[in-house]
């Protein structure tokens, strides 16, 4: 894809209904949200957190999250993750993505490197199902800022895309990156 | 004079009767050797405590709200009160207990069954026998403190346990328990019950039924949905107790009707018939039990409990097959044909007249099964009743695909199955027979397609060739380990030499297909952990062959001892597995067992590297399990699914003060490394949990020989799976003996360069980094009152 058509921009605020029919949590689902706002919103965070999960090792996914790597943001790998991510000299770390859950719900956690917490975590590419019980920890039982840029809308982060084609999934992750190199 | 049972007056208080039901023999009271027998719900709640403070409760809703009472519903997110005044985080651990009662009182209710059945028909004397032991129910000894010698010393034991979860259960009411830590300590109880339930059925029916008795050779049966000769009527039996499926079995050898009838199960029942005739075979797990009868091949179902398809009936009578519910549990709203004949139900059953029966005269059931399927058998064939379609039917049906993706939204694993349809229009059905193994056969895309595709029809069609070549092997469910065999392996497991206990536990829901369980086996085994199993993942392990066509039971024998491959049998034979590690406590380390728990799960979970593996769970008998081999120190790593149990136990390691423990020897506190760092958690893929399983077998009381070997498969697995060393191993490092030994210049160099350690060269000795140093006599505790010092 050429650099023009990477940062067209793409509507990924359609079917923003759960990607397993059933998975309703309850009152409060995420907002859909538009690729450009969830690219701001990690180029402004001040320590943000991207997870990356089994589902990255194909190679368009692959190629996007290290280039969102690049811009710096820091990864944590979990599940097998670590297995693409982790001789791309990014800053990524291994961690279990249930532990992760709940550490990243402790205010004195000092985060992977022990350089103190986050304030927002992005995460894609992880079991759907798997990450949609995960982050439902989050939601809950911390005050952490929640985004889901991935190709599935999961309702229990804050912000969502809805459910998306692979083409317009990698579009959308252009969007953001083309927002990370703007900074 | 000796008391008898019966009803006595005592002289002068005439008006006053004294009724003694059950004579406790001299001496038995005596046996108590710790402070806890028969405890009650708090009991325990010190070490459960104990528990909770070093591994957190973590709660992932599935839903935030809360519907239990007509207050609600309540909006609970964010961990909100509702309106009776519970938060999220209390309703999440109310569902933890609820579901571990519902576990427990499924095995035990189980147990009872089989004990009233097993009493009425070999009488409450009839002694206990597992094998060679002299601890022979180590969990009804650990928790009630007495010694059971006959089976009917099982019922107070039972009576206990429904007293207990009835107790627990009125907790959960609306108005009742509402913090969250004594939701969990109640849990933790339920899942100790559900331990001691297990451990009861299946001492009794391996004592009075002729189950293998501690046997580490047992036959080999066939497993697998291409076993049956499908000429032949076929008989199946569903669910978990052996109980009806043992009369069929009888009168099959007594009317000699092995060659003519095929009769075999679905679930744990079929590790139990095999267990009781050899002759019996296992179709597989529940994951098989839609796909098989969608295949049109049994004649008769016969359900009993547990693990049955709430949609059975409607399946098979859709297919003429007709269903012989045999326990009260499951009844389908059958007429209840106990009282008449044989004849007559048969001709109502073949004729069509009626789908099904409730005949809970398990004789008559015995009787009834075998002439029932050999007089449908004949009628079914002849008219080739399959729910699968045929070649040109499944031709039309691919070319409906819209490709709406529909049936994957709905599908618990989402399946891409409308790729494996648009493959199939152009002739290639490969990938159905890779939906297959992955789907766990629910059925759900069934529902959800929107041009009426039998999707799961489909992918079982497209799977044919597959399906038949499905044949392997499974070692017969041996039941306990034996005392001699724990007296020759203790020792290795408690200096760590032998590097685990890996128990592969739980059901069939597994996230990418059966091949996992059988892979992470056939590496630990020849890492030399010893691999014990039960229940459906016993089953799957034993349905790969490698080159030369042998399944890893027929590859790896059965004994207690490291690089061995055990199977005890079904769903209640795990009480085995985590029986074993309090026979290493006692006939090891000679703990006193009896009324005992605290102590013996103190010393489980700080010296004896045992991890389960729950890689498929998806019951609340799974949970149950996990959560009471948690209570006696036992870690558990689950599958992804298993987040859908919404509790998990994680350890901080970052927070150094929880890992502090006790010598025992004189009550200092000692900081120790993060061992076991969890005591239940998932894992997303197979790569991630091949690693996690090696390092939950470290714990604090390794010798540095088998710290050595432990950190050696910890590493190897994180290189080989995840393409990294772990990043955490050199906590585990307390001085250069640790090191494995092929890789310790290199690995003392990183310690040096990465971790600031101080190393001297000439000596190749670490002089200064790690947290502590390695203490042969070490004696780690959690629980103060184990300590000299202190008891003094
Ligand atoms: S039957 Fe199989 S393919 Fe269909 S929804 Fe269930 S798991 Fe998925
Ligand atoms: S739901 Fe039906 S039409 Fe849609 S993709 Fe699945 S099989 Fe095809």
């Amino acid at each position: 894809m050429t650099r023009d058509a990477a940062v067209k921009t793409v509507d990924t605020t359609r079917r923003a209904v759960p990607f397993d029919t059933a998975n309703i949590p309850g009152p409060k689902m995420a907002k859909p949200m538009m690729p450009q706002v969830a690219g701001r919103m990690i180029a402004r965070a001040r320590r943000p957190l991207l997870i990356v999960g089994s589902e990255v090792h194909d190679g368009d996914v692959l190629e996007k999250v290290i280039t969102i790597g690049k811009t710096g943001i820091q990864i944590a790998a979990v599940g097998n993750a670590y297995k693409s991510l982790g001789d791309k000299g990014l800053d990524v770390h291994y961690m279990n993505m249930h532990a992760l859950s709940y550490y990243l719900c402790d205010p004195k956690w000092q985060g992977l490197d022990g350089k103190g917490g986050y304030d927002l975590v992005t995460f894609l590419g992880i079991t759907y199902y798997y990450a949609s019980q995960a982050i439902s920890a989050l939601k809950n039982f911390s005050k952490t800022k929640v985004l889901s840029i991935d190709k599935y809308y999961h309702p229990n982060a804050d912000m969502s895309f809805g459910n998306l084609k692979n083409d317009i999934f990698i579009a959308a992750l252009d969007e953001i990156i083309a927002e990370l190199q703007k900074e | 004079m000796a008391i008898k049972k019966g009803k006595f007056v005592i002289e002068g208080l005439e008006n006053v009767q004294i009724n003694i039901g059950k004579v406790i023999e001299e001496g038995a009271e005596r046996l108590i050797e710790g402070p806890t027998p028969k405890p009650g719900i708090t009991s325990l709640r010190s070490w459960d405590y104990r528990i909770i403070d070093r591994y957190h409760p973590v709660y992932t809703p599935t839903s935030d709200m809360c519907d239990y009472c007509t207050y609600g519903k309540c909006d609970l997110t964010g961990n909100k009160e509702g309106a009776c005044g519970i938060d999220l985080e209390g309703q999440s651990a109310r569902q933890a207990l609820m579901t571990s009662i519902m576990g427990a009182a499924c095995h035990s209710a189980h147990g009872r069954h089989l004990l009233h059945y097993l009493i009425k028909r070999y009488g409450e004397d009839h002694p206990i026998d597992v094998g060679p032991s002299n601890l022979k129910a180590p969990l009804t000894e650990t928790i009630m403190g007495i010694q059971p010698e006959t089976i009917g010393d099982f019922l107070p034991v039972l009576a206990y346990v429904e007293e207990q979860l009835t107790q627990l259960t009125a907790s959960a009411n609306t108005g009742q328990e509402g913090s969250a830590r004594d939701f969990e300590s109640k849990a933790l109880h339920a899942g100790m019950l559900d331990l001691l339930g297990m451990e009861v059925a299946d001492i009794i029916q391996i004592s009075c039924m002729g189950l293998p008795k501690a046997e580490e050779n047992t036959a080999m049966a066939e497993i697998g949905m291409g076993i049956l000769d499908q000429g032949k009527p076929v008989v199946v039996c569903v669910g978990h107790n052996i109980a009806a499926p043992a009369y069929i079995l009888d009168y099959m050898d007594e009317n000699a009707l092995f060659d003519r009838i095929e009769i075999a199960g679905l679930c744990c029942t079929a590790h139990d018939m095999t267990r009781y005739n050899k002759t019996a075979r296992i179709i597989g797990s529940m994951s098989k039990e839609l796909k098989y009868i969608r295949s049109g091949i049994p004649d008769v179902l016969v359900t009993d409990e547990q693990c049955v398809r709430a949609d059975i009936l409607k399946e098979a009578s859709e297919l003429h097959i007709p269903v012989i519910a045999t326990n009260e549990k499951i009844t389908y709203g059958l007429p209840d044909r106990s009282g008449d004949s044989v004849d007559d139900i048969i001709d109502d059953l073949a004729s069509g007249k009626e789908k099904g029966a409730l005949i809970l005269d398990l004789e008559k059931v015995g009787e009834l099964v075998p002439r029932l399927a050999m007089k449908v058998s004949p009628i079914r064939k002849e008219k080739g009743i399959t729910a699968l379609p045929d070649d040109e039917e499944f031709g039309k049906l691919v070319a409906k695909c819209t490709k709406c993706q529909q049936c994957t939204l709905d599908c618990p694993q989402n399946l891409p199955i409308a790729d494996a349809m648009v493959a199939a229009v152009s002739g290639d059905i490969s990938q159905f027979e890779v939906l297959h193994d992955k789907c766990v056969g629910c059925g759900r895309c069934d529902y959800s397609c929107p041009v009426k595709i039998p999707v799961l029809n489909v992918i079982e069609k497209g799977a044919q060739r597959v399906i038949r070549e499905e044949k392997g092997k499974v070692r017969i469910g041996r039941g306990q380990i034996g005392d001699p065999e724990i007296r020759e392996e203790g020792r290795n497991l408690v200096l760590g030499t032998t590097p685990g206990v890996i128990a592969i536990v739980g059901c069939g829901n597994y996230p990418d297909g059966t091949k996992d369980v059988h892979d992470v086996v056939e590496e630990m085994l020849k890492r030399s952990y010893i691999i014990i199993s039960s229940g459906c993942a016993a089953m799957d392990i034993g349905m790969y062959k490698d080159d030369e066509g042998k399944t890893l039971y027929e590859k790896y024998p059965g004994r207690f001892i490291k690089g061995n491959l055990l199977n005890t049998g079904s769903c209640v034979s795990n009480a085995h597995i985590a029986a074993t590690t309090i026979k290493v406590a006692s006939i090891f380390a000679g703990r006193k067992t009896k009324g005992n728990w605290e102590e013996i799960a103190d010393y489980v979970m700080n010296r004896i590297g045992a991890v389960g593996l729950a890689w498929g769970a998806y019951s609340q008998k799974a949970f149950a399990i996990a959560t009471g081999c948690n209570r006696l120190g036992i870690p558990v790593v689950a599958g992804p699914h298993g987040t859908k149990y919404r509790r998990a136990f994680i350890g901080k390691p970052y927070k150094k003060d929880d890992w502090n423990v006790f010598d025992a020897r004189d009550g200092s506190t000692v900081n120790v490394e993060p061992a076991p760092e969890h005591l239940m958690i998932t894992a997303e893929t197979f790569d991630e949990m091949m690693p996690l399983l090696a390092k939950m077998c470290i714990r604090p009381s390794d010798n540095s020989l088998g710290r050595a070997i432990k950190l050696t498969h910890y590493l190897e697995l994180s290189e080989k799976y995840m393409n990294k060393m772990p990043d955490d191993w050199h906590v585990y490092v307390r001085s250069e003996a640790d090191l494995p030994v092929a890789k310790r210049e290199q690995l003392l160099k990183t310690l040096e360069t990465e971790h600031g350690w101080k190393i001297d060269w000439d000596r190749k000795k670490i002089t200064e980094g790690p947290m502590r140093k390695v203490d042969v006599s070490f004696q780690p505790t959690n629980v103060p009152r184990l300590c000299k010092e202190v008891s003094k």
